[in-house]
């Protein structure tokens, strides 16, 4: 964690010469640790492999994902040139499956980073303004965390209508909660640090040490929890589609094709086991990544 | 930490769908040595006051609360109901109901008052009630639904408490079948006039029907017990019903054939050759012709451009119904040109708009054309909002409709909503285009034409005002030879067609799937079954 040593320091200067001729950081062991991680580097490939796919692949299959073939109403897979069948209205289920893993992700991400910002914010704010505006800011954080999640993104969607992004704002308002927690108590123990002392010492604004200073040291926790944090919100966008909240028809996301999928079950169960497949095997790559890098980050938690 | 969380959202999915699935996680607990219906009805009632009602589905309800002068039978024939029997003066306009002693559900007498007292009140422009224009045709009801006569005015009134009299503003054959009609349910003077709104609550609710109701919760059930008071109350068998909201009709479906529910009052069309086969349950599905049409109003009001007849014309000739027929209801609802569905009594047909039997390459091209003269075009693309109900069926016809309007320049985006939600909406105008559904609720053209009446109201959701369709409509309600009637009926038809006012898409089927212990259940054309007539196999009624 090369921001712990205040440049100019004796020890900083000794230290970042050992770390020259050793040319090894924490960051390298960090990521030396996580490459050594079979299942880590298995998640890391898979899920590149589905992004590349979720971006590129909608402009390669044969079939746009909104195409109605009236002549192939739930063609089995490789029948008619659908290599994973049709569904109900003869759209071509690869497509759509890539355009839903496409909107999925993008949820995960957005919505991801929506929490990440507000979270981090808020969570560093509290933590190193201490006193009664910590107090205060995190009773609301934990008023809000007694709402119930699914029953509070529903009335958002139900009060501002089925608007797209409102679906990512809606899931990110909700998923900063914890990560505003993680991040205080990260604070808390940062801001004893001597560093931080001599920051405070050398005059430095608290805006600053707090940009500057407290936050890049959170980096680790926080790159944690966001790749364990997507996942999640990946899985709340799949249950509000399936509810019939999510997005809305021709478009399609992983959650929408597998509540499809559900009800035709036993005529089309392609329908249901190709999106079930894509939406495990994703859900499980970003669970792997992340218990990789906390592994990797955190040595002595293993 | 984290993963706890994911594993807590997705707990909490499970369990939200569960809850969502399976209300119960089986079936409802009955009391010991009681008989429960457990009814699968589509929709929530938006209310079960009779004269703010006008669902398929809130009639279900109603029909086992209340009983009118006449009720229907299991054959949904008209047969006496708190009317013993009635004469019909020679010139037709004069209906004179003998009633039988009865009471209320809390005890008290059920008179000829409270039956003028229900009339007024629901043509009474207070009220709002939207099914005010079904009684139009009874002498004054018009004027005074309008304001412009007292409500004392309307044709009927009570010469003595056990006899009502009804004077019709011109004869009307079908008359019996709107005596019959949840329109025409009494409701309890002396209650609704104490409790006001309220009345229909719980702990105040009065009903005359073999069922009152006890409880309440949107979204989960209506309870309804038997009712002690009612008149007939020996020759009914079930004692508790429990009518579910199963908008998800295949978990319904499910539901059914795990034994959670005895009955429920659809089936996704593209399920019922499945549910057929013999390894299924053939022996549940009950598909039967049903007077309905599906159909999309036009919302000028809402959608500048729906005021153009050309745009309305393309919007409409521009579907494959076909496609929406044959590969996804699966031949099971057939297509629609028209709103009057065929079959209908004393109805010659042949209303269809010019381009019916055009190809559907000829109608899109026609469609093409005629927005490029309506000014809409790959530079100025017309869009439009389609707002429909949340039936995962519903979803798959429109999408469909969806891109059938992509292919000729057209983008609509789908606001799907709850039943009756969806119907609130479009009774507020708050709609461009939407996907309506009317049931017959008598077997004559005029209860799918009366619609598109200038002076309907609510239920006129495209709001069509047009001189010519309402003097033929006139002409027809008073003209005695049937034949020419027909004839005035379906000019006046093809005229609201030509105009496409309404796009039709299809004719229901009605699709029950019923338990087969159950029995007293018949299949029948206007598909209504009163739960007093349905009983377990070897169980029966007290008397």
């Amino acid at each position: 964690m090369s921001t712990i040593l205040a440049p100019g320091s004796r020890e900083g200067a000794a230290a970042m010469q050992t770390a020259a001729i050793k040319g090894r950081s924490l960051w390298d062991d960090a990521r030396r640790r996580l490459f050594r991680n079979k299942a880590a580097v298995t998640g890391m490939i898979v899920l590149a492999t589905l992004v590349l796919l979720a971006i590129v692949g909608p402009y390669l299959a044969p079939f746009r994902f909104d195409q109605i073939n009236k002549n192939d109403v739930w063609a089995e897979p490789l029948q008619a040139g659908h290599l994973l069948g049709a569904d109900a209205l003869g759209r071509d289920l690869l497509a759509r499956l890539l355009i839903g893993l496409r909107v999925s992700l993008a949820v995960g991400v957005v919505a991801t980073f929506v929490s990440l910002v507000i979270g981090v914010l808020w969570g560093s704010v509290a933590g190193y303004a201490g006193g009664r505006v910590d107090e205060l800011m995190m009773r609301i954080v934990d008023i809000l965390y007694s709402l119930p999640f699914i029953f509070f993104v529903i009335l958002l969607m139900v009060t501002f209508g089925k608007n797209f992004i409102l679906m990512f704002v809606a899931i990110g308002a909700v998923e900063w909660l914890t990560m505003a927690r993680i991040v205080r108590g990260q604070t808390l123990s940062l801001k004893q640090r001597e560093f931080i002392e001599a920051a405070q010492a050398a005059g430095l604004r608290r805006g600053a040490i707090l940009l500057r200073h407290i936050v890049p040291n959170l980096l680790g926790p926080v790159v944690v929890y966001v790749t364990l944090t997507i996942p999640g919100v990946i899985l709340a966008e799949s249950f509000l589609s399936f509810l019939g909240l999510g997005v809305q028809e021709p478009m399609t996301s992983l959650g929408a094709l597998i509540s499809h999928g559900a009800q035709e079950m036993e005529l089309a169960p392609w329908l249901l086991i190709f999106p079930s497949m894509v939406m495990v095997v994703t859900l499980m790559a970003f669970n792997f990544i992340g218990d990789g890098l906390r592994d990797a980050i955190d040595p002595k938690d293993r | 930490m984290s993963r706890r969380l994911i594993l807590a959202v997705a707990t909490l999915g499970a369990l939200l769908l569960t809850a969502s699935c399976d209300s119960h996680g089986g079936r409802a607990p009955c009391p010991a040595g009681k008989l429960c219906l457990e009814y699968g009805n589509t929709t929530d009632p938006r209310s079960i006051d009779p004269a703010l009602s006008s669902l398929v589905d809130e009639d279900h309800i109603l029909g086992d609360l209340f009983t009118g002068l006449t009720q229907y039978d299991p054959a949904s024939k008209p047969i006496p109901g708190i009317a013993t029997s009635w004469d019909v003066s020679p010139d037709g306009l004069v209906w004179t109901f003998h009633l039988r002693k009865s009471k209320w559900s809390d005890g008290v007498d059920l008179t000829a008052d409270d039956f003028v007292y229900s009339l007024r009140r629901l043509v009474d422009p207070k009220t709002a009630a939207e099914y005010a224009n079904l009684l139009y045709v009874i002498k004054n009801a018009e004027a005074v639904n309008n304001g412009k006569l007292p409500i004392t005015a309307l044709g009927a009134e009570a010469p003595d408490p056990y006899t009502v009299r009804i004077t019709l503003a011109h004869p009307a054959p079908y008359f019996l079948y709107i005596v019959t009609h949840e329109a025409m349910y009494p409701v309890p003077k002396h209650v609704v006039e104490k409790w006001g709104d309220k009345w229909i609550e719980p702990e105040h609710w009065v009903s005359n029907g073999a069922y009152k109701m006890t409880q309440f919760a949107l979204g989960d059930r209506l309870h309804a017990v038997r009712n002690p008071y009612f008149y007939d109350a020996k020759s009914v068998c079930i004692d508790e019903i429990n009518y579910y909201p199963t908008t998800d009709i295949v978990s319904a479906e499910r539901r059914v054939k795990r034994g959670e529910l005895d009955f429920n009052d659809s089936i996704e069309s593209n399920r019922v050759a499945f549910l057929r086969r013999p390894d299924q349950m053939p022996a549940y599905v009950k598909v039967n012709t049903w007077l309905g049409t599906v159909y999309m109003p036009f919302n000028g009001k809402s959608q500048p451009a729906f005021r153009d007849v050309r745009v309305r014309q393309a919007l409409t000739m521009a579907i494959d119904r076909d496609f929406i027929s044959q590969k996804l209801e699966r031949g099971v609802q057939p297509a629609a040109n028209v709103l009057v569905p065929p079959g209908t009594a004393g109805y010659p047909g042949g209303a269809e708009p010019h381009w019916a039997s055009w190809s559907l390459e000829r109608r899109q091209a026609e469609a093409r054309r005629l927005l490029a003269a309506a000014g809409y075009g790959p530079n100025h693309p017309l869009k439009v909002e389609l707002t429909l109900s949340n039936l995962a069926s519903t979803i798959l016809v429109f999408t469909a409709v969806q891109a059938d309007w992509k292919e000729v320049g057209v983008t609509a985006t789908l606001a799907p909503e709850e039943g009756q939600i969806m119907y609130a909406d479009f009774n507020a105008r708050n709609f461009q285009v939407g996907s309506a559904g009317w049931i017959a609720d008598y077997n004559d053209a005029t209860t799918f034409l009366n619609l598109l009446r200038s002076n309907t109201g609510q239920q006129n959701y495209s709001d069509y005002s047009n001189p010519a369709f309402d003097a033929l409509m006139d002409k027809a309600d008073h003209e005695p030879d049937p034949i020419a009637r027909g004839v005035d009926l379906a000019k006046a038809e093809h005229l609201a067609l030509e105009d496409a006012t309404i796009a039709p898409i299809l004719h229901y089927v009605s699709k029950n799937l019923v338990n087969p212990q159950l029995t007293g259940w018949k299949p029948n054309l206007a598909d209504w079954h009163r739960t007093r007539w349905v009983c377990f196999k070897g169980r029966r009624a007290p008397g």
